[in-house]
């Protein structure tokens, strides 16, 4: 049991992100500290949320960007929308308008999807130029303060709050229990519904789901559903912990999500792919990028640095896929 | 779906006329459905805007697009053999940035004109050196290594752009001599001087694709990489060459820029510039295996009108430049869908 935990592709990112923060920590101690722990948890939380939307959807096949335009559309309309009613409350509304949005956004994908047989990828790129054109033209091109008075404490709602020896005070925030919520959700969607393991059947070949009896056609229409709400929280989120509302949020992000998921053991094929892995995809992007500014390396580098990195650590997993299969092709040949 | 070739036998018939110095050209349903959607856009603007139709305002669409036109073609070879490549636009800017710091450190203040064309050519020699080797890291990482492509092109964009960023420190490079400005800025009969770089590639991409056995090859590897790779095709040599290829096309890019800005920085075009390639190749209908140059081109050239028609239609209007980001989306579902009703409801399986 544990000799195969340990052979996971999930176990290997797992390694990677703790040396990883073993070496920067050595290089600063101030790494490990509890705010470099919240703080790196408070900036994932979205990419977390994002990425377990877009997860189902990859597992069965389907590569989409339009993720990040759903998000940057639902939540700066909803927002510039509420604005200009003088809505004056708390979170929940945002979530629930932003929310029908995406459902609205992921159901008009999902019908052209199907509905027109195309390749998700196609329609993605499409949806992801038409929204963020439809935010800048139509709702507006610059990012908005104002935010409304039930709203404005949002951002320092901590979950639980510490003394940290560096910066005094520091808390995680409450928004983190979205992210395990989805997570847990989607998590059993994948495993323990029929619509997840059809989500498998699709991306391992489709030809077969369907005629296993899958309804494929349902079972993406309940993915690009999940995608476009998921994205609408997520915008929202973003908003909240900003304190601004941006007509281009994450709109050069897209490729660096997919990344991470896909770092976390997916393939960008279909047919494979779990939470725990896309979830440690994404906090090593994270620990990525913000590890460097602690380590000491002059700012005009770290991009450089962060290259390597990734060069090396996508590189890793890739090898040891290679040996296994020569491994395979030797003990078939015997 | 399959290739022009073998579509109906009615085919070859009809595209007789077209063979000309390279035998017969490859085209087929998506070339000219492309065409006539060029052509009617082009009516449409040419109707409803004023001076869409001058030689002022075509002078400067052919000015503007062969920067992306080229990235595109780069985009294109990767798509075609089954991968991405994410760091066209980072490669373009590295080898610009190199070849720009070559240009203002190395060239005498005093150097006569024939001197400095030398030290120009030298300085392009430079770019197209970086861009090859940016395009063979690219090829070992995916080739040899077996980085998936999305992986192996998103680390080394991350990586070029770092490179850029470190010697830059972030700034722009500039005070390049004047005769740089011959790529970007002139015509030879009244035509823009890019824009004959940008259908030079186009052809010599057509060869490389159309004509040679290594295109014959991408296209197999890009179909079928197992049932290439058993009938003796060595993929991993034709994965590098094909992002080799790619790496000297954007780093033509990088010189195109170079020559309409005046400039080199690490930030040209970053992350629009990749999507609008990887848009063109969509709407061109590249698939793995699949594709045509010709096609590329007239998706560019459509880009490009939509672009140029609705900034000039719109003008005052606030924020007129981002209804074509919108436009565009739209008019790509409108494509797939007009394709679907075309082609029949088995043709476009993903």
């Amino acid at each position: 049991m544990l000799k195969k935990a340990i052979r996971t592709h999930e176990f290997i990112i797992f390694l990677i992100l703790v040396a990883l923060s073993l070496v920067v920590g050595i290089i600063n101690p101030a790494f490990f500290s509890v705010s470099t722990l919240f703080d790196t948890l408070r900036a994932s939380i979205v990419y977390f949320i994002m990425s377990f939307g877009v997860l189902p959807l990859m597992i069965a096949g389907g590569v989409d960007i339009s993720f990040v335009a759903i998000a940057a559309m639902t939540s700066y309309t909803t927002h510039m929308f509420l604005l200009k009613l003088g809505y004056e409350g708390g979170t929940l509304l945002y979530f629930f308008i932003a929310g029908a949005m995406g459902l609205l956004a992921g159901l008009l994908m999902g019908f052209l999807v199907t509905r027109f047989n195309l390749p998700v990828f196609n329609v993605s790129l499409a949806l992801y130029t038409m929204w963020y054109g439809f935010n800048l033209f139509f709702i507006g091109a610059t990012a908005n303060f104002d935010l409304p008075q039930g709203t404005v404490g949002y951002y320092a709602r901590f979950l639980v709050t510490a003394k940290d020896p560096y910066v005094g005070q520091t808390g995680l925030h409450v928004s983190i229990i979205y992210a395990v919520v989805v997570g847990v959700f989607v998590w059993w969607l994948l495993k323990y519904t029929i619509i997840g393991r059809g989500l498998f059947a699709i991306g391992g070949n489709k030809e077969v789901a369907i005629r296993s009896g899958f309804n494929v056609n349902f079972i993406w229409m309940v993915a690009f559903a999940l995608m476009g709400v998921l994205s609408a929280i997520a915008g929202v989120t973003q908003g909240f912990l900003s304190r601004y509302f941006n007509p281009v949020l994450f709109i050069t992000q897209p490729l660096d999500v997919l990344a991470g998921i896909i770092l976390g053991g997916a393939s960008i094929t279909g047919g494979r792919g779990t939470v725990i892995g896309t979830a440690l995809g994404v906090l090593l992007i994270q620990i990525i990028n913000r590890a460097l500014i602690l380590t000491g390396i002059p700012v005009q580098w770290q991009k450089l640095v962060v290259g390597i990195i990734l060069v090396v650590f996508t590189s890793i997993p890739a090898i040891r896929a290679q040996r296994a299969r020569r491994l395979r092709r030797t003990t078939e040949a015997a | 779906m399959t290739q022009g070739t073998n579509d109906k036998p009615a085919a070859p018939i009809r595209r007789k006329p077209l063979a000309g110095a390279f035998g017969k050209i490859r085209i087929g349903s998506e070339t000219v459905q492309l065409l006539v959607l060029a052509v009617i856009l082009f009516m449409f603007f040419s109707i409803i805007v004023e001076k869409f139709l001058t030689v002022r305002s075509i002078t400067s669409m052919g000015f503007q697009m062969p920067e992306l036109g080229v990235l595109t073609l780069a985009m294109m070879l990767s798509i075609y053999t089954g991968g991405i490549n994410l760091s066209v636009n980072a490669t373009s800017n590295l080898a610009a940035v190199l070849a720009g710091f070559f240009m203002v450190r190395y060239i005498p203040k005093d150097a006569a004109g024939a001197v400095v064309t030398l030290y120009l050519a030298v300085a392009f020699l430079i770019a197209i050196a970086v861009g090859w080797v940016c395009g063979v890291i690219n090829g070992l990482l995916i080739g040899y290594v077996g980085v998936p492509p999305i992986l192996a092109t998103l680390a080394t964009m991350t990586l070029y752009t770092g490179i850029s960023v470190g010697l830059t420190g972030g700034a722009t490079v500039t005070g390049f001599p004047t005769q740089l400005s011959v790529i970007g800025a002139q015509t030879i009969l009244g035509i823009p001087i890019p824009f004959l770089i940008f259908v030079g590639f186009t052809i010599l991409t057509y060869i490389l694709l159309d004509r040679t056995s290594f295109g014959f090859k991408m296209r197999l590897l890009g179909s079928n990489p197992v049932a290439a790779e058993f009938s003796g095709i060595n993929n991993r040599a034709i994965i590098m060459g094909a992002y080799m290829y790619g790496g000297i096309l954007s780093a033509v890019t990088g010189i195109l820029i170079m020559g309409r800005t005046m400039s080199a920085a690490y930030e040209y075009g970053a992350t629009t510039y990749v999507l609008l390639t990887i848009l063109i190749c969509v709407l061109a209908n590249v698939n793995p295996g699949m594709g045509r140059v010709i096609d590329v081109f007239i998706a560019v050239v459509i880009l490009q009108i939509l672009s140029t028609g609705f900034q000039m239609a719109l003008s005052g209007v606030r924020g007129s430049t981002f209804f074509k980001d919108f436009a565009w989306g739209v008019l790509l579902v409108l494509v797939f869908i007009a394709n679907y009703f075309i082609r029949g409801r088995r043709a476009q399986s993903s």
